[in-house]
């Protein structure tokens, strides 16, 4: 017996995307407010998990075609280089700068690198996420 | 609707580049003017002045406030009451909306408003089933859903 799922899938399309807004926006707050990757990557997924709640595994994979294994091998990968990077400059491991930018839309704009770290927690928290729950939910 | 509100944010854009001012106060300025210019060629746009609808969506918001208080009075009404006299029901409504989000508008409407809820929608998308608290007469609650929301989801969509 198959509902119709009308009402869940209209709703779904339009609060992915402000789902998918705030875990830009707590990503970004994470320097000086409460936030950074490990919630952002969580809220995204949770916008994946309601994209596969309203859909099935199969018409979300085709929407987003993404190899979550990939995904968090590459987050893991730029925390590494992030951190290793100090090696080059003669100072201790996972030794952070910062530094001012003149960015054309932004302005000054304060770019640290512990938010390029912080990019690797948010892949890595949405690949094992995903990945998880496909492993459970895929019968396949 | 939306091809008019685009042309209306070009023209404030061309506004913008006219009077070499790259200010918030003079995009306002420069839709406005869009918005009269619009406003004197509706005629010839094959839908309706994108104004009247956004007015609709207005009365739209207006009449969903008025019937959650009114419902919710007649809610509070009925709990208040010594003896439980209510007649809960389901029953089913044939709906003439068609686009999902119609639809979906609708039966958010219907169960936000206390006392009745949607609990199902047909296969079809033809017929929705709704779930009341105290039903008098099927026909009587059918043609209030009509005669409110129904209408009003009509007139923000009619083209």
């Amino acid at each position: 017996m198959k509902t119709n799922d009308l009402i869940i899938q209209t709703t779904t399309k339009l609060v992915f995307f402000i789902i998918f807004l705030f875990s830009i926006h707590i990503f970004f707050a994470g320097h000086y407010t409460p936030g950074g990757g490990f919630v952002g990557g969580l809220l995204m997924s949770s916008a994946i998990v309601l994209l596969l709640l309203a859909f099935d595994l199969k018409t979300v994979k085709e929407m987003l075609p993404v190899n979550y294994t990939v995904v968090t091998a590459i987050g893991l990968l730029i925390s590494i280089a992030t951190a290793a990077g100090s090696i080059f400059f003669n100072v201790p491991f996972f030794t952070h700068v910062y530094d001012y930018f003149n960015i054309p839309l932004l302005g000054k704009t304060s770019i640290h690198t512990a938010m390029f770290f912080d990019t690797g927690v948010y892949l890595v928290v949405v690949g094992v996420t995903m990945t998880i729950i496909q492993m459970i939910g895929g019968d396949e | 609707m939306a091809f008019q509100i685009l042309l209306n944010v070009i023209i404030a854009v061309t506004w913008m580049f006219l009077s070499v001012s790259f200010k918030p106060t003079t995009f306002i300025v420069g839709y406005l003017l869009g918005l009269f210019m619009l406003f004197l060629l509706r005629k010839s746009f094959s839908s309706r002045f994108y104004l009247d609808q956004v007015w609709a969506v207005i009365k739209l918001i207006i009449l969903f406030f008025k019937e959650l208080t009114l419902s919710n009075i007649s809610v509070l009404l009925l709990i208040i009451k010594p003896k439980m006299q209510i007649r809960p029901a389901i029953f089913a409504m044939p709906t003439v909306l068609e686009k999902d989000w119609e639809i979906t508008l609708l039966s958010s409407l219907i169960t936000l408003t206390p006392g009745t809820m949607v609990i199902a929608i047909s296969d079809d998308n033809k017929t929705l089933y709704i779930h009341t608290l105290d039903l008098d007469d099927v026909d009587e609650a059918i043609d209030s859903i009509r005669d409110t929301f129904e209408k009003a989801i009509l007139e923000v969509s009619r083209s």
